[in-house]
């Protein structure tokens, strides 16, 4: 049986044309590729 | 492939011919990424967005430089109904490589249309506002919003999964399964939808899910579901109809049915209408045979008067005519004048003629005033001379005994000459030896009254005594 409340908590405003510029700005794009750099860059201070 | 490095091309080696680095890692990291946008674009292929969506996210966690990948996530979203998700992703696509990247066109697309734009926020607006109305527990004006939202942006899944609950909390059933069909023509997989529909599915179709143990392999395998405007038709394949005596059977009950409902329904019906007709008939056949019976009436009435005109013209005709004998006398007298005129001496001929003045017993002859006086007159002048020749025609005829000729004579005689006792006396005698001895009492009697103390009344009166002593 589906609970309405419960259901209803999982859906969320969506974003506005206002609030894009925003949202693009608050995106963290980090990925696996900077994650391998940064622990790349970190090891090799470390290997020196 | 590009070293993260230096920025050389890299090999097929596990190290970066330029600097050097070691390249095998992200080469996988990479291969990975490649993998998932693989992953990806299959799914959006068959419309599972929500999983193609995963599959590009996770493509671009591990390589955000995936253009493709990140502008595919792009076109999916935006087919999703989220535009303001697309754009960033394209924007942000536009970014990373701002040359000859197809992002520029999905954003121009957008962006260059302002009412499209326009109406795209004015959509998410809507449905932000109809999300607030579910907090608010206004699901009446919610359901409008939505309904609404869905008028701009048919596409939009999350607003088609919000009206579904909506639905399904105020147990509209029908209507919370039309539109998830709908989300899932836009996005199959999506597990919102999939949950949703399995709840709905159930409510409509309780008595399955209770049995779902028997009847879960008859309806995987043995039936045959389509959508039929807002019905769902759930056929059974393969069922094996009996036939044969079922088929009879059917058959007889229809015939029987068809029979007492013509017997009871529809001929009563028919009874009454061709008695009505009958009755109708019968009515128009009556008024004619009472319009001819009232004519024959008629007819009858004028033929009656007709025919006692006739009668009375008849009547008329022979009182013209003289069958009574009243023309006839009139005759008679007018030739005895007419004789008597040209021929005094011809006595035989006005006596004939005088002979049809006389009527029998019994005839009702009407005479005018005018021929009796005539009549009168005329008989001054001839009945003397009548009164011989009748006389001595009938003394002669009682001489030779011939009584049947004396008696009508000597009748006229004494007509025309009532003093002459001897034709009285002889016509007595001959009704006497004739047998007439009534009439000859009778001619006796008068003789006596009319002639006393003449030798005549002494012999009537010896030869009545005579009748007398007879009888």
């Amino acid at each position: 049986m589906i609970d309405f409340e419960e259901e209803l908590k999982k859906f969320h405003p969506s974003l506005e044309v206002e609030d894009a510029e925003e949202a693009i700005y608050n995106e963290d794009l980090t990925d696996m590729a900077d994650i391998l750099i940064k622990m790349v860059a970190k090891a090799k201070p470390e290997e020196e | 492939m590009i070293c993260y490095n230096c920025g050389c091309r890299l090999s097929e080696h596990d190290f970066c011919t330029g600097c050097g680095v070691d390249v095998g890692l992200y080469k996988k990291i990479i291969y990975m990424s490649n993998r998932y946008y693989n992953d990806g674009l299959d799914k959006a292929s068959v419309r599972d967005l929500s999983g193609a969506i995963v599959s590009l996210r996770q493509s671009l966690k591990f390589n955000k430089n995936n253009i493709d990948a990140r502008n595919l996530l792009g076109l999916v979203y935006f087919e999703m109904g989220e535009t303001v998700a697309a754009l960033s992703e394209w924007v942000i696509s536009k970014n990373l490589r701002p040359k000859k990247n197809i992002a520029d066109d999905y954003i121009d697309m957008i962006q260059t249309n302002q009412s499209r734009l326009d109406a795209i926020n004015q959509t998410i607006k809507k449905y932000n506002q109809a999300l607030l109305y579910c907090y608010q527990d206004s699901q009446d004006l919610a359901v409008i919003q939505l309904k609404k939202v869905l008028s701009y942006n048919p596409k939009y899944v999350k607003a088609h999964q919000l009206l579904a609950l909506l639905y399904i909390n105020i147990e509209e059933w029908e209507k919370a399964h039309r539109e998830l069909l709908k989300c899932s023509q836009i996005d199959t997989n999506n597990t919102t939808t999939l949950r949703y529909l399995k709840e709905v599915e159930h409510m409509l179709m309780p008595e399955e899910g209770e049995k779902a143990t028997n009847k879960k392999k008859l309806f995987s395998d043995d039936v045959i579901r389509y959508q039929s405007g807002n019905e769902t038709i759930i056929q059974p394949i393969n069922m094996n109809e009996r036939k044969g005596v079922t088929s009879l059977l059917n058959l007889g009950i229809g015939l029987i049915i068809g029979i007492a409902i013509a017997w009871f329904l529809i001929l009563p019906a028919q009874i009454q209408n061709a008695k009505a007709g009958i009755n109708s008939e019968l009515r128009v056949v009556s008024e004619q045979s009472d319009a001819k019976t009232a004519t024959i009436d008629e007819l009858n009435q004028k033929v009656q008067s007709l025919t006692d005109t006739n009668a009375t013209l008849k009547e008329e005709l022979q009182s013209y005519q003289g069958t009574d004998g009243a023309l006839k006398a009139t005759d008679g007298l007018m030739m005895a004048v007419s004789t008597y005129l040209a021929n005094p001496e011809d006595i035989e001929t006005i006596a004939l003629y005088m002979e049809s003045l006389e009527t029998e017993e019994g005839d009702n002859v009407t005479r005018t005033a005018s021929f009796e006086t005539l009549e009168s007159s005329f008989l001054t002048l001839v009945s003397p001379r009548l009164a011989t020749h009748y006389y001595d025609i009938g003394y002669a005829s009682y001489r030779s005994d011939d009584y049947e000729n004396a008696i009508p004579n000597l009748e006229r005689a004494y007509r025309y000459d009532n003093t002459n006792g001897d034709a009285l006396f002889y016509l007595g005698t001959s009704y006497r030896r004739t047998g007439d001895n009534a009439k000859a009492k009778e001619i006796y009697a008068q003789v006596i009254d009319d002639f006393p103390g003449t030798e005549k009344a002494r012999n009537s009166e010896t030869y009545l005594a005579e009748i007398n002593n007879e009888n």
